[in-house]
């Protein structure tokens, strides 16, 4: 070990460590080389080239290997019992991008969705690629309200990293001029068909509080120089995003941040590297590096920086801490506060409404939209006119679409006049579903499980997590707006759509170490840095301190951007 | 080009409700080999897809090869219960024609094929949400229709990468559904 430790010295000392490579690790890994610090980025899973690695990217409904790309429900079931609760996303387009829960197991007090891609990338080659700020108020409630702990920053703190982020990621979007959903720097928005138009009539015609708009998607519709010159191009509306995209188009680390990165010349990312430990120097009370499990050798290897991101999703980055135990962090890394692992929060979905829009049938969309509808918050806006019996708000995602063949299934008729009706699209349909705040509650909880091990002989996590009555309100609320929105746009026979949720379902797992003012209620301060071991930044969503009703990438990218900022200003100051 | 008649009879047959006559012919060789079917089932099955997806002014079931990936779906994607029952069901097609007809489903009229079909179909819609072998069967060919070349592309239109979208647009200048 002592050999080992000299030539790790040697050989495996960069200036700055980032553990993990999706969304918040390929923005601290462009920051950081771009500032000229020596990056190693260490990813738990295989590499995934971009392009080449997206081995389903032009596949055709007729290649797959079965009906329409699903999975044999016995290989489900053995293989992904949690992952196949999206019920949409895994299947064989997407099976390379999701982690088999048999191998790397999680135990559910309560049901939890823990929804992980492990690959070079992460979520950012999954995600929805909805990007929105969060506003002044997001940032301000919990201090209003006595929730949780107060926000150590505030939106103009964030403001022009925000800016900073979607100008290069790309973000398409119209601007509303609306204080609960900032605008931002946009690319040009993407269309309505003829029956969102409708909508956004009928809804803003009776609701005036209430704006319809279009999504605000990170795909690029008017790339810029740097863009191009990254390798981006237009998105061609394939809506296979998710399958990889050949032309870049959508923002993810592998087609963008970590390009960027490596152009640096400062960049090594090293794939199928499981960090299990940040070491800790007692004397000078810094992280001195990360012990690593290689996943394919099983070897375990050390590696030395002067500063540590973890960016390995929010439940990743607790883990790791939680494993890190020492002399000096008994409870975890960090965690004098006992707030690691607590407050658990993701956004709450799966209601909403559903109806038809008749009138249309001579009009139909050329192209596939990876957009929706959105529907900003507007409810408890600070005025008596939005005020609920319940705190914060939803926003909608939705849309209207006319279903082609798939109509058919479970449906009667045969022959050819049924085939021929097939040939044309069946009635529009618009739907609308909420995505919901969650508060953070101290006992929404994760813990680490010594007794259950993974494939590796790692400890594991126990989830012990659940809405609770703010939430239950809320959603009652989701489906009576949502239907009456669908009324006053004129829509016929308005369905209510009440799906189950479990907390993880809405893929925005956050707050495991939140960032506070105090050290004793919170594991982070104002620049990510860990409280108590300042050379450590979080800055994925474990960071959260409250989770608004927004999907929350683009706040990750932006805490990101400005924490490797002060990072890099604080080492040259020495004060890492 | 005798297939193309037997279609059209059946397609009027279907418009104007069962029962008109119509001729037996001598069913082809399958000219593919099933794996999860005996041969007297993949028989029934070539003429069952062809009834349900008929070739008309686009390719049929035969053409887009549906039945033979209803075989494969039963033999490596269906759990071996949901594979037994849609089998179960084939087999009944060929028990009620003999008991109905005297003669074994592929050896009926289409005309009476059809009506044999229909009748299955109003079955399994009363039975929903309950499971029934021909609705099971019928989603199966659905999926495997549309999903493939000929279904996609020529019966409906498919196009991998647009390049625009245009939210609004009339439908005659699209023609068809889009396939995905």
């Amino acid at each position: 070990m002592a050999n080992l430790n000299t030539r790790w010295r040697k050989e495996n000392t960069y200036d700055a460590i980032v553990v993990g490579s999706g969304i918040a690790g390929g923005w601290a890994a462009k920051e950081l080389t771009e500032k000229g610090l020596k990056v190693l980025v260490l990813e738990r899973g295989g590499p995934m080239p971009h392009i080449t690695g997206y081995k389903t990217a032009t596949l055709d409904p007729w290649e797959t290997r079965y009906p329409l790309g699903r999975l044999p429900d016995a290989e489900m079931k053995a293989k992904y019992p949690a992952q196949q609760r999206t019920g949409y996303a895994l299947t064989e387009y997407t099976q390379h991008l999701f982690v088999r829960d048999d191998e790397n197991p999680y135990e559910e007090k309560q049901r939890f969705d823990w929804i992980r891609g492990y690959h070079v990338g992460g979520r950012s080659l999954m995600w929805a690629r909805q990007s929105y700020r969060h506003s002044p108020q997001d940032f301000e409630a919990n201090a209003k309200e006595g929730i949780g702990v107060d926000w150590p920053i505030r939106y103009a703190d964030l403001a022009p990293w925000y800016d900073y982020v979607e100008r290069f990621a790309g973000v398409s979007g119209r601007k509303e001029g609306l204080p609960q959903l900032p605008d931002g720097v946009f690319q040009p928005p993407m269309e309505f068909n003829c029956v969102e138009e409708v909508l956004k009539k009928g809804v803003e015609a009776r609701y005036p509080e209430r704006r319809v708009t279009i999504g605000r998607t990170a795909n690029l519709t008017a790339p810029t120089e740097e863009q191009l010159a990254l390798g981006r191009g237009k998105c061609q509306h394939r809506n296979r995003c998710i399958q990889g995209c050949p032309f870049g188009a959508y923002f993810s680390s592998n087609s963008a941040t970590l390009v960027a990165a490596e152009r640096t010349g400062n960049l090594k990312i090293r794939p199928n590297s499981i960090v299990t430990t940040i070491l800790h120097d007692p004397k000078k009370n810094r992280a001195d590096g990360v012990r690593i499990l290689d996943a394919e050798s099983g070897q375990e290897e050390e590696f030395y920086a002067d500063v540590l991101f973890l960016c390995a999703s929010a439940l990743g980055s607790t883990w790791i801490m939680m494993n890190s135990t020492s002399s000096r962090f008994e409870n975890g890394f960090g965690n004098g506060s006992d707030q690691l692992g607590r407050n658990i929060m993701d956004h709450h979905l799966g209601v909403g409404a559903q109806a038809e829009a008749p009138g249309f049938e001579e009009h139909y969309y050329s192209g596939r939209r990876p957009n929706g509808v959105y529907i900003p918050r507007f409810r408890n806006l600070g005025d008596a006119a939005t005020k609920k019996d319940y705190l914060r708000g939803f926003g909608f995602q939705g849309g209207a679409g006319r279903p082609s063949w798939t109509r058919a299934i479970g449906a009667p008729g045969l022959g050819a006049d049924r085939k021929a009706e097939l040939t044309q699209p069946g009635p529009w349909i618009a739907r609308l579903g909420g995505f919901g705040e969650i508060l953070p509650y101290a006992d929404n909880r994760v813990t680490l499980n010594k007794d259950k091990k993974d494939k590796y002989g790692l400890p594991t996590l126990t989830f012990d997590a659940s809405i609770k009555e703010n939430e239950q309100k809320m959603r009652k609320d989701m489906i009576a707006t949502a239907m009456e929105m669908m009324e006053a746009a004129g829509f016929k026979n308005v369905q209510p759509v009440d799906g189950d949720y479990a907390i993880g379902l809405g893929i925005h797992e956050m707050g495991t170490a939140r960032m506070g003012r105090d050290p004793k209620t919170s594991v982070l301060n104002a620049h990510n840095q860990v409280h108590e071991c300042k050379n450590v930044y979080v800055t994925d969503g474990a960071a959260m301190t409250s989770a608004s009703c927004v999907n929350p990438s683009l706040t990750y990218m932006a805490l990101t951007a400005r924490a490797a900022d002060h990072a890099v200003n604080a080492k040259k100051r020495g004060e890492l | 080009m005798l297939m193309n008649r037997r279609d059209a009879l059946f397609g009027l047959s279907l418009t104007i409700a069962a029962g008109s006559g119509g001729y037996a012919w001598a069913q082809p060789a399958l000219g593919w080999t099933p794996t999860a079917l005996t041969a007297a089932q993949a028989q029934i099955l070539d003429v069952v897809a062809e009834l349900v997806y008929p070739k008309t002014d686009t390719p049929g079931a035969r053409e887009a090869g549906v039945p033979q990936m209803v075989d494969k779906a039963l033999k490596g994607w269906c759990d071996p219960m949901q594979a037994g029952f849609i089998k179960s069901g084939l087999d009944k097609l060929d028990t009620d024609a003999k008991a109905a007809h005297g003669a074994g489903f592929v050896a009926l009229t289409a005309a009476q094929q059809g009506a044999m079909l229909i009748r299955y179909d109003q079955e399994a819609t009363a039975a929903r949400p309950q499971p029934h072998p021909f609705g099971a069967l019928k989603d199966l060919m659905t999926i495997g229709y549309f999903t493939s070349k000929p279904g996609a592309t020529v019966t409906l239109r498919y196009d991998p990468v647009p390049g625009d979208f245009k939210g609004c647009v009339p439908m005659k200048e699209i023609g068809r559904a889009w396939a995905t």
